[in-house]
């Protein structure tokens, strides 16, 4: 699959399908936090490998990572990004602690909230879309990990298969962000050729059907 | 994405040979390979991402380990550089991750790989900084003897 052949109709519903990956996965987060949260437009952009540190922060930021598995033997990945300082915020939220300040150092408790509240969001990420799709999509148990974006990208793109011959991956990225309690954060969906192969046939089918 | 002018970002699969300050923003799985000329004060730096290249037109040198020490000997030689004034520094290479299917324990074989090449082309390795599970920020100031800076995520600053 050459990426590049992505027509304006396949962009568009994809981007729809992030669309409602993401308004269910912020749903999951308003109900945690009690407040709302915000979705921007999802964003898809075809990076050339070499230039993929243009499109990261270069900050510390808290990765919550699952493999995509069900209906596809290659899924790929879909990866909660929230930066360190947002994370800190979330889990002075989601733990009660007042609020000491975004400036302290993160402690076990806060790697298991960030992984629980990552568990569930992509959770509901991933049932909205299989259930538009009409397929099964379940997440791996989550990895997290806090760490350079380029750093942790770079290490889950090798073991995409076939990276041997691809130089340009597609990026799917959804912005969330919670503006009562300052809180940012992303989700990115990074299929295997396979996996987005398989999307594009179905969302081909669902606009023509 | 505040670089002064003269740094060279070495992104994914790329490389450069010269005087010019060059870095790699973070480096996971990766292995920056460097290799210096101590008597003319230039370095090639490459940021490999795989042990071995299929060996397919267009491939990008730097991605693989075998192309890019080719490559950067190549284009060293090129430069006027004499192969006993050779050494190599390599950072990089760490295992960010256990739990996820496919192309285990890369870092490893990347840094593995690349061993095995320099010692073949009998270049030293001077000094690295491989494996652990986070990931580096490498930059490479070849003006200043090949100096080497290491910035991880949580602060802890080296030098090579």
């Amino acid at each position: 699959m050459n990426t590049e052949n992505l027509t304006y109709e396949q962009s568009d519903s994809f981007r729809e399908l992030g669309n409602i990956g993401a308004a269910h996965a912020a749903t999951t987060l308003s109900t945690i936090l009690s407040t709302s949260v915000g979705i921007e437009i999802p964003d898809i952009t075809f990076v050339n490998l070499a230039n993929l540190h243009e499109h990261l922060d270069t900050g510390v930021v808290a990765h919550v990572i699952f493999q995509i598995q069900g209906d596809v033997q290659t899924g790929g990945y879909v990866i909660l990004h929230i930066p360190k300082e947002s994370a800190v915020r979330l889990t002075n939220l989601m733990v009660g602690a007042g609020d000491p300040g975004p400036d302290r150092e993160l402690t076990e408790m806060d790697y298991s909230a960030i992984d629980e509240v990552g568990n569930i969001m992509i959770s509901a990420f991933l049932d909205a879309c299989a259930e538009l799709l009409g397929l099964i999509l379940l997440p791996s148990p989550p990895t997290s990990i806090f760490d350079i974006p380029h750093a942790v990208m770079e290490s889950i793109l090798v073991t995409l298969p076939g990276i041997e011959d691809i130089d340009e991956v597609v990026l799917f990225k959804t912005n969330l962000s919670c503006s009562d309690h300052h809180i940012a954060s992303n989700i990115m969906l990074l299929p295997s050729r396979e996996t987005l192969n398989m999307l594009l046939e179905r969302l081909d089918k669902l606009v023509s059907g | 994405m505040q670089t002064p002018n003269e740094t060279i970002i070495i992104g994914i699969g790329e490389h450069h040979t010269g005087s010019e300050v060059m870095t790699s923003i973070g480096l996971g799985s990766c292995v920056g390979l460097i290799i210096y000329d101590k008597e003319k004060g230039i370095g090639s730096f490459a940021h490999v991402m795989l042990p071995k290249s299929q060996g397919k037109p267009g491939e990008r040198a730097g991605k693989f380990a075998d192309t890019a020490v080719d490559r950067l000997l190549e284009e060293l030689q090129r430069a006027g550089s004499k192969r006993s004034s050779l050494i190599a520094k390599l950072a990089g290479g760490a295992s960010m991750f256990q739990h996820f299917s496919g192309n285990l324990n890369i870092g490893e074989r990347n840094v593995a790989a690349i061993k095995e090449l320099l010692a073949e082309q009998k270049i030293p390795i001077l000094k690295e900084d491989v494996g652990g599970t986070v990931g580096r920020t490498v930059t490479l100031y070849p003006a200043q003897k090949g100096k080497l800076v290491i910035k991880q995520a949580d602060g802890v600053t080296r030098e090579l």
